[in-house]
This record gives structure tokens, C-alpha cells and sequence, in this order.
């Protein structure tokens, strides 16, 4: 069925319209996405907050929240398209085929279970298992995260573990059913510095023994340096550019990306108040997606607009293998919008 | 022993709480002066050898001090004295007027808990719904409706227009004189139940959507929900005992309360009750009536609010008793 050399990509998001129905209008949170998953590979959905990537990640799982609507598009996952699963299939997905890691550890465990009762819980309903073969599994997945004596831990309760301890235990149970994807929300963006390393190396490690997927979120180009095979610029709820990471830090092609890039603060670089020495900034703010801008969403912000980007909003254009990015600067035709 | 040490220490407190407000009511009592002569002046043909003679027959002729320690030795012996109404024992009084109440309050707590949390699980997975703000209104109205008034009109509606329910009472003349109470005895319990149960529902249920509101926004709900979990049990297993930590509370102090806040139903109702006995009692000075009640009710209540602060335990692992 699968041609060798074109593996069938395990996700594969097409054209996804996500819009917040409030009451203030409609915010077109994402808007118009496409991007695929290889088996094993590790996706980093890189953009600043308000891009729409954590609506994205979400949606992938089918829980974005009210008064959010999937208004178009597809997601085919393991070759079926979420998007028409019933409620009871979504069920199966979930945390069996595709786990999620949420941004906040102290806060994405339920306070009142002990780490035992809620991750069993997980593996009994999945797996169809009793009592002893589910602690049995969260044992070894407590301890393939690092965690010292997972056979003591199962009985304690979230409040008597540190952070970076509560995010294992987090890892574990996205873990728990071995799927074929992992969503990790910012993953690292409420922890410790040091505490950070540990968990990105953990994730890197335990994504090559399960051989699963990963799509990893996040707004810190730093963290995608070091995890991502292949990276998606997200601006606006519109994806501007992908490529492999190789590529989007070598030769940036789309002027967001760049801008991304030449504000990130580099250790070999002194910085001052003068306008020389300035670390560079993305000029105006972020866009409001109740009106967002006409044409290319980055355009008011954008160094090289031309007046053409006002009107027309561009589409995807391959420029080099794996390598798509949608600006009317560099190729891309599009619709007036 | 941790817990023990603190149960102990709070047993102590206990007894301090309720001497102290032993004290309070009893001198409140006596600075309404003495009840004998309150209740007998004006009478035509009562002398004043006759209320001399009677209020030393309930030692009212001996200083306040005195009578106290006297009536705190019998409550310590178990004997709460004499009505002067009803010149039966108190404590027996009390026992019989008490189970009437608990008979109309348990049920009634019982009932409006399983119906708020199915009320209020249903509004808050529907925040900003129709459903919601029904739930919403009608809870508001509930609870800013007077007693009295829900009451007449159980009345009118069940016993005067339908005749379904007897109007008061907790049995039936003939009925006991028969012998056969129980069904009898349900049939009366009826209303008063519905009345009070309906205003605890209204209360339990604001208190527990607004925590369900709160609990759902968490991220252990979506964790959950992203780990397969199906929805009832995200909601029923992980959003639901997390909403009720604070509505334990509230809970304790309905149970600990409940032999004096049934007063109005067991009015409208003429329910032989606590809270009726109470209002009577302070009406006619019955002071034994009103002393033994008082330390029956502060009791209770102590005693509930221990044991919420146990069961506080028992449901929120983070809580430790210090």
C-alpha cells in the first residue's frame, strides 16, 4: 500500500480553520494550516503567543475549547480524518494513538488522586487491563522518566513532588499506551532552567526508544534548535514557512522568520541601550484576529511589504525540497483577501 | 498522631466553646428578670406569697451565680431540669422534639445534595447556556424567596387544592390512635422535606456550579480529557470531587445546625419540632427549655465542624490537621 521512499505521513493537517465564535466577533484563531507529521519525526510549531499553536495542538485531539469551532479543513491521523471520528472513537484516540504533555506540570495533575490511581486509571480504561498490570506499567514508565523508586511514588500525591518531577510524571502518562504522536504544549516553559535540559533531553530520549512522533510547541527558538528534525513558523493562525531546522536557521526565507531570529539573544553578541547595539525588535504588535490584516497577516509589521501584500494573502510555495514558505516576496501567488 | 493530638485539642476547645456560650444565654435569661413573675403578673388572683412560693420552687430565689453552677451540675449528671410550660424533663423533651426535627432535616439535606450536584453538574458542563442561566435564576429565586412563602404555598397547592399532603403535623390523629404510623408518618413528612430541601438546593447548588465553573477551567480536566477519559467520567471521577472540598463545608454547618434552623417550616407546618419548641420556649421564658436546647444545638455544631474538618482529610490529600 505504501510506497517505499514515500512513506504516508502519520499526521497530515490540511487547510485547518479554527474560529472562536465570542461575542466581541469571530477570531479566526487558525486560519487556513497545513503541515504534516513523519513517522518519528519531531515538528517544532514555533510562534509567539496568540499565533494560534496551542489552539492547533488542541484541535489535533478535537478538545479545543467553547466557543472554538473546527470551521474547515482536515486532520488525517494514522490515515482517518479526526475531524469526522464520533465523540466514543475520539475516545481511543486519545491518549492511546496521540498523548498530549500540558504546559503547566503543577497544574495538569488532578490534586486529589495519587500519582498511581491516576495514571492506572489511564492504562485500565486503554488497555483493558486490572488493577496490578496497570500499576505495573506506570512503575516501568515512572522509572524509563527518571523518577527513583516509581514503586514508592505511585502512592504519593502530586502537592509532594517538585516541578520538574511533576512534568515526568506528565511525560509517563502521554507515555503510558505507547502512541504513535506526542503533543507537548510548552513542555518546558514553566520549569527551572536547569530542570529544562533534563526534561528536553528526556523527551529526545524516550521519543527514540517508543519510536513515536512529536509535535512540539513552543515560542522558544532555542528549544526547537535542539529538538525539532523539521520546524513550522506560525504567525496570525497562517503558517509562513517550513523547512527542515537545518534550513529555517541557515536560510531563512520568510521575513517573520528572520525577524524571529534576529531577536533572539545570542551569547557571542554584547547588547546596549544605543540603537546600534539595540537586540532587535518586531516592530508594531501583535495582529487582532477578530479584523485581521488583509492580504499577508505579517504585512504591517513586515520590513519588506509592498502594496501588493496588503491585498493579496499569499499561499504556500515550495522553494527547495521540504522547503515551503508563503510570502508574495518570495514567490507565492495567492488570492485576494 | 498527629491527627489524634489535634482532635484532642480541639475537643478541649469544645468544652471551652460551649461554657462560654452557656454563660452568654444564661445571663441573657436572668437580665430579662425573673420568669415567673413576667409570666404570672397582672394574673387576677395570683399573690405575690404565690410567685415567692413557685420561683422557689424553681430556685429563682437564689442569686444568679449560684443557679448556675446548680444547673451546670445537673446538665454534667445529665439532667437538663424541668420545663416551666410543660413541666416535663428537658432532656427527654429534647430527645422526642429532636428526632421529629432530624426526621424532616436528614432527608431533607440528603435529598437537596444529591439534587445539587446533579443540578449543578448539569448547568456548569453548559456554562452560559440556556439550561445554565435557568439553573441560575431559579437558584437565585430560591434562595431569595421568604420560608414562609414557599411554605403556604406547598400548602395550597398539595393539601388545599390537590389534597394529596396533610397541611400539619407529623401524624394523623386516627392513624395513631390506630397504630400503624409509618406510612402515616411519610405521608406528613412530605412537605416539610420538599420545603426544606428546596432551599438547601437552591443554596448547595449555586455553591457547587460556581466550584464546577472554577474546577473544569483547570488543566487536569483537559489533561484528562486528553488522556481518553470519556467526558462523564472526567467529569463525574475528576471535576466533581474537586468541586465539593468547599461545599463540605457548608454541608457541616447545615447538619450541625439543623435542630434550630427549621424553625419557620416547623411553623407553617406545626411540625412538633426543635426549632417550634425553641421559638415557643422564648416565648414564654421557658428558660430550662431554652438553655438545654441552646447547649444541644452549639454541641451539634461543634461537632460537625470536627468532623468536617476530618472528612476534609479523607477527600483532599493536601490538607493536613495541625
Amino acid at each position: 500500500m505504501t510506497e517505499p521512499g514515500a512513506a504516508r505521513p502519520l499526521l497530515d493537517v490540511r487547510d485547518l480553520r479554527v474560529h472562536f465564535f465570542t461575542g466581541a466577533g469571530i477570531v479566526r484563531a487558525v486560519d487556513g494550516v497545513d503541515f504534516a507529521v513523519q513517522p518519528q519525526e519531531t515538528l517544532g510549531l514555533v510562534g509567539e503567543s496568540g499565533s494560534g499553536k496551542t489552539v492547533t495542538s488542541l484541535t489535533l485531539l478535537r478538545l479545543s475549547p467553547r466557543p472554538a469551532r473546527v470551521v474547515g479543513g482536515r486532520i488525517d491521523f494514522e490515515g482517518e480524518d479526526i475531524l469526522t471520528k464520533s465523540e466514543k472513537a475520539m475516545t481511543g484516540v486519545r491518549g492511546k494513538r496521540m498523548a498530549m504533555v500540558f504546559q503547566n506540570p503543577a497544574y495538569s495533575l488532578n490534586p486529589i488522586y495519587s500519582i498511581g490511581d491516576q495514571l492506572g486509571e489511564i492504562v485500565r480504561w486503554h488497555e483493558k487491563v486490572g488493577r496490578r498490570e496497570g500499576d505495573a506499567r506506570v512503575t516501568e514508565l515512572l522509572r524509563l522518566v527518571g523518577i527513583t523508586d516509581p514503586g514508592a511514588r505511585l502512592r504519593q500525591f502530586p502537592h509532594e513532588l517538585s516541578g520538574g518531577m511533576k512534568q515526568r510524571v506528565c511525560i509517563a502518562r502521554a507515555l503510558l499506551c505507547n502512541p504513535a504522536l506526542v503533543l507537548a504544549d510548552e513542555p518546558t516553559t514553566n520549569l527551572d532552567v536547569t530542570i529544562q535540559a533534563q526534561i528536553l533531553d528526556l523527551l529526545l530520549e524516550l521519543k527514540d526508544r517508543f519510536r513515536t512522533s512529536m509535535v512540539l510547541v513552543t515560542h522558544d527558538m532555542g528549544v526547537v534548535a535542539r529538538m525539532a528534525d523539521r520546524i513550522t513558523v506560525m504567525y496570525a493562525g497562517r503558517i509562513c514557512e517550513t523547512a527542515d531546522a537545518r534550513t529555517i536557521f541557515r536560510s531563512p526565507q520568510h521575513p517573520y522568520t528572520r525577524a524571529l531570529l534576529e531577536s533572539m539573544p545570542r551569547v557571542d553578541h554584547s547588547y546596549a541601550r544605543d540603537d546600534a547595539r539595540r537586540l532587535p525588535v518586531i516592530a508594531g504588535r501583535p495582529p487582532n484576529l477578530i479584523e485581521p490584516p488583509t492580504g499577508c497577516r505579517f504585512h504591517p509589521r513586515c520590513p519588506e511589504a509592498g502594496e501588493e501584500c496588503r491585498r493579496i494573502m499569499p499561499e504556500p510555495k515550495a522553494i527547495g525540497p521540504g522547503h515551503t514558505v508563503s510570502c508574495l516576496k518570495r514567490g507565492s501567488s495567492g488570492v485576494a483577501a | 498522631m498527629g491527627i489524634t493530638r489535634y482532635i484532642v485539642r480541639r475537643l478541649m476547645f469544645s468544652v471551652a466553646l460551649v461554657l462560654g456560650v452557656s454563660v452568654i444565654i444564661f445571663t441573657l435569661i436572668n437580665a430579662i428578670g425573673n420568669p415567673v413573675e413576667i409570666l404570672l403578673a397582672d394574673r387576677p388572683g395570683i399573690t405575690q406569697e404565690a410567685i415567692d412560693a413557685i420561683s422557689r420552687y424553681y430556685n429563682l430565689d437564689q442569686p444568679p451565680l449560684i443557679r448556675y453552677f446548680v444547673w451546670l451540675w445537673n446538665v454534667v449528671r445529665g439532667d437538663f431540669g424541668t420545663s416551666i410550660v410543660y413541666n416535663q424533663p428537658v432532656g427527654d423533651m429534647l430527645f422526642t422534639w429532636g428526632l421529629e426535627t432530624m426526621k424532616i432535616q436528614i432527608p431533607a439535606i440528603l435529598i437537596s445534595l444529591v439534587a445539587a450536584i446533579f443540578i449543578a453538574v448539569t448547568a456548569a458542563t453548559r456554562q452560559y447556556s440556556r439550561v445554565d442561566f435557568g439553573v441560575m435564576s431559579g437558584a437565585l429565586l430560591g434562595q431569595s424567596l421568604p420560608g414562609f412563602f414557599v411554605g403556604i404555598i406547598l400548602i395550597l397547592v398539595f393539601s388545599y387544592w390537590l389534597g394529596i399532603f396533610p397541611s400539619y403535623g407529623a401524624y394523623s390523629t386516627r392513624r395513631m390512635l390506630m397504630g400503624s404510623g409509618l406510612i402515616d408518618g411519610l405521608w406528613h413528612m412530605v412537605l416539610p422535606v420538599a420545603m426544606l430541601a428546596f432551599f438547601n438546593t437552591a443554596t448547595l447548588t449555586l455553591l457547587m456550579r460556581s466550584n464546577m465553573v472554577d474546577v473544569l477551567r483547570h488543566d487536569f480536566i483537559m489533561a484528562a480529557r486528553a488522556s481518553g477519559l470519556p467526558e462523564r467520567r472526567v467529569v463525574y471521577r475528576h471535576a466533581v470531587r474537586n468541586a465539593f472540598i468547599p461545599v463540605l463545608t457548608y454541608l457541616g454547618i447545615l447538619f450541625g445546625l439543623m435542630l434550630g434552623t427549621a424553625p419557620v417550616t416547623e411553623t407553617v407546618f406545626t411540625w412538633p419540632g426543635l426549632g417550634f419548641l425553641y421559638i415557643q420556649a422564648i416565648q414564654q421564658l421557658d428558660y430550662p427549655v431554652i438553655m438545654g436546647e441552646t447547649m444541644i444545638i452549639t454541641v451539634m455544631l461543634v461537632t460537625a465542624t470536627l468532623l468536617t474538618d476530618i472528612a476534609y482529610v479523607l477527600i483532599d490529600p493536601r490538607i493536613r490537621l495541625e
